[in-house]
């Protein structure tokens, strides 16, 4: 016997309509709800234990800023995931929340306040996903006097490959860490070369060879890599220190290797080398995120209570110049008031030799404003479903 | 069905934000930015007659004009009080590019006393060339037709001075009688201008490499190979490497596979004599001199590119696949750029493919494009 095609189609059309309401029945449960809850408390319990072994940025990307918990047998290169990480466990809790919202609130008056405190849950939940995918954190270390318009990630390195040929201005070609780790060969349009990373260490204790005379030839051929000893160390989980990121880079011509350098964002000064009529500067450096515009920093000030060691006050006054809109003003940074100009927010973090350098943290978080909104929506909520029980209770009492 | 209205955005939109939390953000950034001096302070000047990052201009005014206080985005402004009790202006200004050219500055002064515009043609005939510090000033003076303020004709004498990337602006306006009267003293105002385009580096010793010279911001550009094709049918797209921007496999009917590669270096990248003679290594060919290019190579131009194309045949069966290879690659330079397309297979797949390799390189349109990215340096 022979079913008819629109018959067919209005079947398929019934199992897909169907197998969507089952999956939303699922996902609206208040089971799932409970589970999920009880998965973040367990999350949360085990990501601030580890945080004693990996640091609080290393546990954060671990497990609170991850879809799975990844586990590393020891010596295996290959990664098993064991738990939920905190993304999934979010996204999960958002669809609930919406589709429970879907099958069982109905629209109505009374269930305003309800309404509103949930759905400022849902713009909290959103606000933390697009905090930890787009906001971005880095430093801006400044002497008095010095100018500068680039800020630099505390963690995150890069290789930069400078061609500094042009009389004008450097060519940068900026290779990020993860890429160094995990890539063999680096090859890219803007370079003539290609590079092969003949080994990654992710953090690594430096000596001069004429102090370690013992240890085996180094990995490098030329620069300064062939007098100094790189050993890797366990990457850092202190809060007041930062990885050496040490790297032995081959750079192969068409002609063949030009020769193999260590590179590190421990070696102050940048290598160079000349090809094909260019000369190039191999920098690893912390990363940097350059501004369209440029800051002064004129004057630092550290004030301590007279007769004290006690601090009292931290301050920057800078100089913004942003020749695009046409801005040159002076502007004074302290604590609790930062500078907020052009999608970024300044403020002052730290200082450090002697009172003669400045660090601001420089934060860029396009979502800022949505936890302010679900606050808001909370508050605005719970405001609204009190007082309607409030004159409820009052109607009733009264005779 | 109110299900899936409510849940099917969201569940796309959490979906996709998802998928970022698993991407790595392990992209090569290519930037262009003013050059560093190590052990360098950037000082910015701070001349009087005021500054900018692109370029200094000082002067020196007569001693009756009484200098105002400087706001905005003035960078001096003096009064001139006449006899009468009339009283000129005189600003000074500077904003960065042409801002418009000449001829729409002084149309714009010409409007501010409700004067017509005037045509390009015309503009030789009002502007005259004036010197100062070795560079050109266009001056040029204007009076109204008709009264404008207190029942008296306006004049503005006005000089642009272009320095640097910015251009700067001496307009000298007020009553036509007292403004014709200052001509000379602003003339002679204009020749004691000096300027200075570099900033003023002092040394640091406290500093070590971490500061720029750069008052302005720098100029960000990413550059980034781009081209367009049309794949011949059969070709199978690859993931992408850092190496090659397009990449295809392609299966023939006895399951022999050939490899196709689009990679574009910047230069030369070493010239085609060692590129053939890398592509025969490959195939355990030996190397051939600059003499024999011509013979195993040909120019064709395809889509207005010309390309070196060279077909080459190893000897002898070769690992792992113990066949007979084939290399037909195709070379262009294209501006700053080399580009190289090339497929490398079994020697009858690449020959029965080599027309879509032809009709492959017929639909390319390359470019070493440039573009101005601020955001892809953060």
């Amino acid at each position: 016997m022979q079913v008819p095609p629109v018959r067919t189609s209005r079947l398929l059309n019934n199992m897909m309509v169907r197998s969507l309401k089952a999956c939303g029945r699922a996902l609206s449960s208040l089971r799932l709800t409970v589970v999920l809850l009880g998965l973040s408390m367990v999350l949360i319990f085990f990501g601030t234990l580890d945080q004693v072994h990996l640091g609080i940025h290393a546990a954060q990307a671990k497990y609170f800023r991850s879809l799975f918990v990844l586990w590393q047998p020891v010596g295996a290169a290959w990664r098993i995931p064991i738990f939920p990480g905190g993304y999934l466990i979010g996204t999960l809790l958002f669809l609930n929340l919406v589709a429970a919202h879907g099958t069982r609130f109905k629209p109505s008056p009374k269930k305003i306040g309800i309404f509103t405190i949930h759905a400022g849950v849902v713009v909290l939940l959103l606000g933390e996903l697009l905090t930890g995918l787009f906001a971005k954190e880095s430093m801006m270390r400044m002497d008095i006097g010095s100018a500068q318009t680039y800020s630099e990630a505390p963690r995150e390195t890069e290789l930069a490959i400078i061609d500094t040929s042009s009389k004008d201005d450097d060519l940068v070609v900026a290779i990020p860490e993860s890429l160094l780790a995990h890539a063999n060969v680096i090859q890219h349009p803007a370079l003539p070369f290609m590079l092969k990373i003949v080994k990654f260490m992710a953090n690594a204790a430096l000596a001069m060879r004429s102090q370690a005379p013992d240890v085996p030839p180094s990995l490098a051929t030329t620069g300064i890599g062939p007098n100094v000893v790189a050993t890797e160390i366990p990457r850092t989980v202190k809060q007041d220190e930062r990885d050496l990121t040490t790297v032995f880079v081959q750079i192969n011509a068409i002609q063949g290797p030009l020769g193999t350098w260590l590179v590190s964002n421990a070696l102050g000064a940048p290598q160079s080398f000349d090809y094909d009529g260019h000369t190039y500067e191999l920098r690893l450096r912390q990363k940097r995120y350059y501004k369209p515009f440029t800051i002064k920093l004129l004057d630092f000030r550290h004030d301590i209570y007279p007769g004290t060691d006690i601090p009292k006050n931290f301050s920057s006054r800078i100089r913004l110049i942003d020749s695009r809109q046409k801005e040159d003003r002076d502007v004074l940074i302290y604590m609790n008031s930062p500078l907020r100009y052009s999608g970024y927010t300044f403020y002052q973090a730290g200082f450090d030799n002697n009172d003669k350098t400045s660090i601001l943290q420089v934060v860029n978080n396009p979502t800022f404003i949505l936890p302010y909104i679900a606050c808001g929506l909370v508050g605005a909520g719970l405001l609204t479903q009190f007082s309607m029980h409030l004159v409820g209770f009052l109607r009733r009492r009264r005779p | 069905m109110r299900l899936i209205r409510l849940s099917g955005p969201a569940l796309g939109a959490v979906l996709s934000l998802s998928c970022f939390a698993g991407c790595d953000n392990s992209k090569i950034e290519v930037y262009r930015v003013e050059k560093e001096h190590d052990s360098q302070t950037a000082q910015i000047t701070e001349a009087s007659g005021g500054s900018s990052g692109r370029g200094t201009v000082t002067w020196q005014a007569p001693a009756d004009w009484v200098e105002q206080p400087s706001s905005g985005l003035r960078r001096g402004t003096f009064k001139i009080h006449g006899k009468d009790g009339g009283e000129a202006e005189l600003s000074i200004t500077a904003f960065p590019g042409d801002v418009g050219g000449l001829l729409a500055n002084i149309n714009r002064w010409r409007g501010q006393i409700q004067l017509p515009p005037l045509a390009q043609p015309d503009l030789a005939q009002v502007v005259t060339p004036l010197s100062a510090s070795g560079r050109n000033i266009s001056f040029v003076d204007i009076v109204s037709t008709d009264s404008i303020k207190g029942g008296k004709k306006s004049r503005i004498l006005g000089a642009i001075l272009p320095l640097g990337d910015e251009t700067w602006f001496f307009k000298l306006s007020g009553p036509d009688e007292l403004v014709a009267a200052r001509k000379d003293e602003f003339k002679k105002f204009l020749e004691t201008i000096k300027t200075e385009v570099t900033p003023v580096l002092a040394s640091s010793a406290e500093n070590s490499g971490s500061n720029t010279n750069a008052p302005t911001p720098p100029v960000l550009a990413t550059t980034a190979a781009q081209f367009e094709y049309k794949a011949p049918p059969g070709w199978i797209a690859q993931p992408l490497s850092p190496m090659r921007l397009a990449s295809f496999k392609v299966t023939g009917t006895n399951g022999a596979e050939a490899d196709v590669s689009v990679v574009s270096l910047s230069g030369m990248a070493g010239g085609d004599l060692a590129n053939i003679n890398r592509w025969r290594e490959q195939l355990k060919l030996p190397p051939l001199s600059e003499d024999d290019i011509a013979s195993i190579s040909s120019h064709v131009n395809m889509n207005g590119h010309d390309f070196l194309v060279t077909d080459l045949v190893s000897a002898e069966r070769l690992p792992p696949l113990n066949h007979k290879m084939r290399i037909v690659a195709a070379a262009s330079h294209q501006g700053e750029q080399t580009w190289f397309v090339k497929m490398t297979g079994d020697v009858d797949l690449v020959g029965a493919q080599k027309n879509h390799f032809l009709d492959f390189l017929r639909s390319l349109s390359l470019a070493g494009a440039t573009r101005s990215d601020e955001s892809s340096a953060q």
